[in-house]
């Protein structure tokens, strides 16, 4: 079966780029998400209970306008970082339940698994990011002044939260108590992204246009970063 | 071609040791048996020699015609079967060698799977979720993705474990095929596995 007839080795190896195996376990995992919805439950769970609950309690009050679109970016925020914070560690979590964690070793290098696990990390957020924004600012009947601005800080955002989220639930996922483990590590490293990407939301809102897009360069920067020393860091990370 | 070589390997966890000045050579065609009690790191072993435990001392080295190949790389040459190593259960057997294929950059060939899956006798359960194998039966595909890409190294912990006569006859059949060019570790205490081997190693003694 191994050898061919001429007795040359035809062993199969190594002719893929980091790239093809990164998109192979993208694709693994929302295949397998899309069939036990882990991830997407939680997930949701957390950000509509929270939205519906943001959105009753807030109406009973009068908030002044000068003072909405601070609170309110405030509060979009919060819902979305706590929400990823409710499911994200899963990508790496469940392969260690499963035992899948040392053949996934033996298969892929490890910067793309890292690659892999952020870009399903992200379609998560992207997903999340789609129901709820829009949910947000129709029943808060949030007026937002640039919405380009906005909505880059909302992309921005959720990548650098993608990206602090998956180094995170990497380091996390074989420990025991990973659920407050995974919100006490990722909230010092989400903290500075956060303030960034409520500075942005607000200045979006309130009109302050070229005061705005530095925020959303920092966010950038931020996901830069982040990206870089993960793929530095992942290896140690995940090899024993 | 290719050759293994271990130099005075020794594992502690925490202050315990397990075993040491493990050191040995394999060259193509042969088979090696690691044998010991419960407890005595055959599997530790074979997790040290596919890169997945650091060793607490000694050194693994493979070669592809006398020239090192990079522990980095010494993965894609093996291809292991253990009871701690896992499949993806929430995918079918098909969708699990497609993702192997593709995640070790080797071309999907639908027409391999499916002899490989007739060769182990799964071809009526290419469409069931791993979930709902037997133990025996996803033991066979854990031999199916660790023979994928053709490895010149085979670990194989308990390979005969859950496995029925007739999974123990191919078991042996593949060993046997693999004996042609590639390297064969065995870690077992079943007298038939032990006895495929040339050498046997006794971490117990």
């Amino acid at each position: 079966m191994h050898p061919t007839k001429s007795g040359r080795w035809t062993t199969q190896t190594g002719s893929s780029t980091y790239l093809d195996e990164a998109i192979a376990i993208w694709l693994r995992d929302l295949r397998s998400e899309f069939r036990t919805r882990y991830a997407v439950n939680a997930i949701l769970m957390f950000a509509v209970t929270a939205l519906v609950a943001v959105s009753f309690s807030i109406g009973a009050f009068r908030i002044a306008d000068a003072e909405k679109s601070f609170l309110y970016a405030v509060l979009l925020w919060i819902i979305l970082v706590f929400s990823a914070l409710s499911g994200l560690s899963r990508s790496f979590v469940k392969e260690e339940e499963a035992g899948t964690m040392d053949v996934l070793r033996l298969s892929a290098r490890p910067q793309a698994v890292f690659l892999g696990k952020l870009f399903f990390n992200l379609t998560l957020l992207g997903a999340l990011e789609l129901i709820i924004v829009p949910a947000f600012i129709l029943l808060m009947e949030y007026e937002i002044e640039f919405p380009l601005l906005f909505a880059s800080m909302i992309i921005s955002g959720g990548l650098g939260l993608g990206a602090g989220t998956t180094i995170v639930a990497a380091m996390i996922a074989q420990a025991s108590a990973r659920g407050a483990l995974f919100s006490a590590l990722s909230f010092p490293l989400l903290l500075p992204l956060m303030i960034t990407a409520i500075k942005g939301c607000e200045r979006a809102a309130a009109g302050m246009h070229t005061a705005g897009w530095p925020e959303v360069k920092l966010a950038v920067a931020y996901v830069i970063i982040m990206i870089t020393m993960s793929l530095f860091l992942f290896p140690l990370v995940w090899e024993e | 071609m290719y050759s293994l070589k271990t130099t005075n390997i020794c594992k502690y966890y925490s202050s315990t040791l397990v075993f040491k000045g493990v050191s040995f050579q394999l060259n193509p065609g042969e088979v090696l048996a690691v044998t010991g009690w419960n407890g005595s790191g055959k599997s530790t072993l074979l997790r040290i020699i596919a890169g997945l435990v650091r060793p607490s001392a000694g050194r693994v080295e493979m070669f592809f015609k006398n020239e090192p190949i990079l522990k980095e790389s010494r993965r894609r040459f093996l291809g292991m079967v253990a009871p701690s190593l896992a499949l993806y259960e929430e995918l079918t057997a098909f969708e699990n060698l497609e993702f192997f294929c593709r995640v070790r950059g080797i071309s999907y060939d639908r027409k391999k799977c499916l002899n490989l899956m007739e060769r182990f006798e799964l071809i009526e359960q290419t469409k069931k979720m791993c979930r709902n194998y037997s133990s025996g039966m996803k033991q066979r595909l854990k031999l199916i993705q660790a023979l994928l890409h053709n490895p010149p190294l085979l670990l194989l912990d308990e390979p005969g474990c859950n496995l029925d006569s007739k999974g123990i006859k191919i078991v042996e059949d593949i060993i046997s095929d693999h004996r042609q060019l590639g390297m064969t570790v065995i870690a077992s205490n079943e007298k038939r596995e032990v006895d495929y081997a040339d050498r046997v190693i006794n971490l117990s003694g």
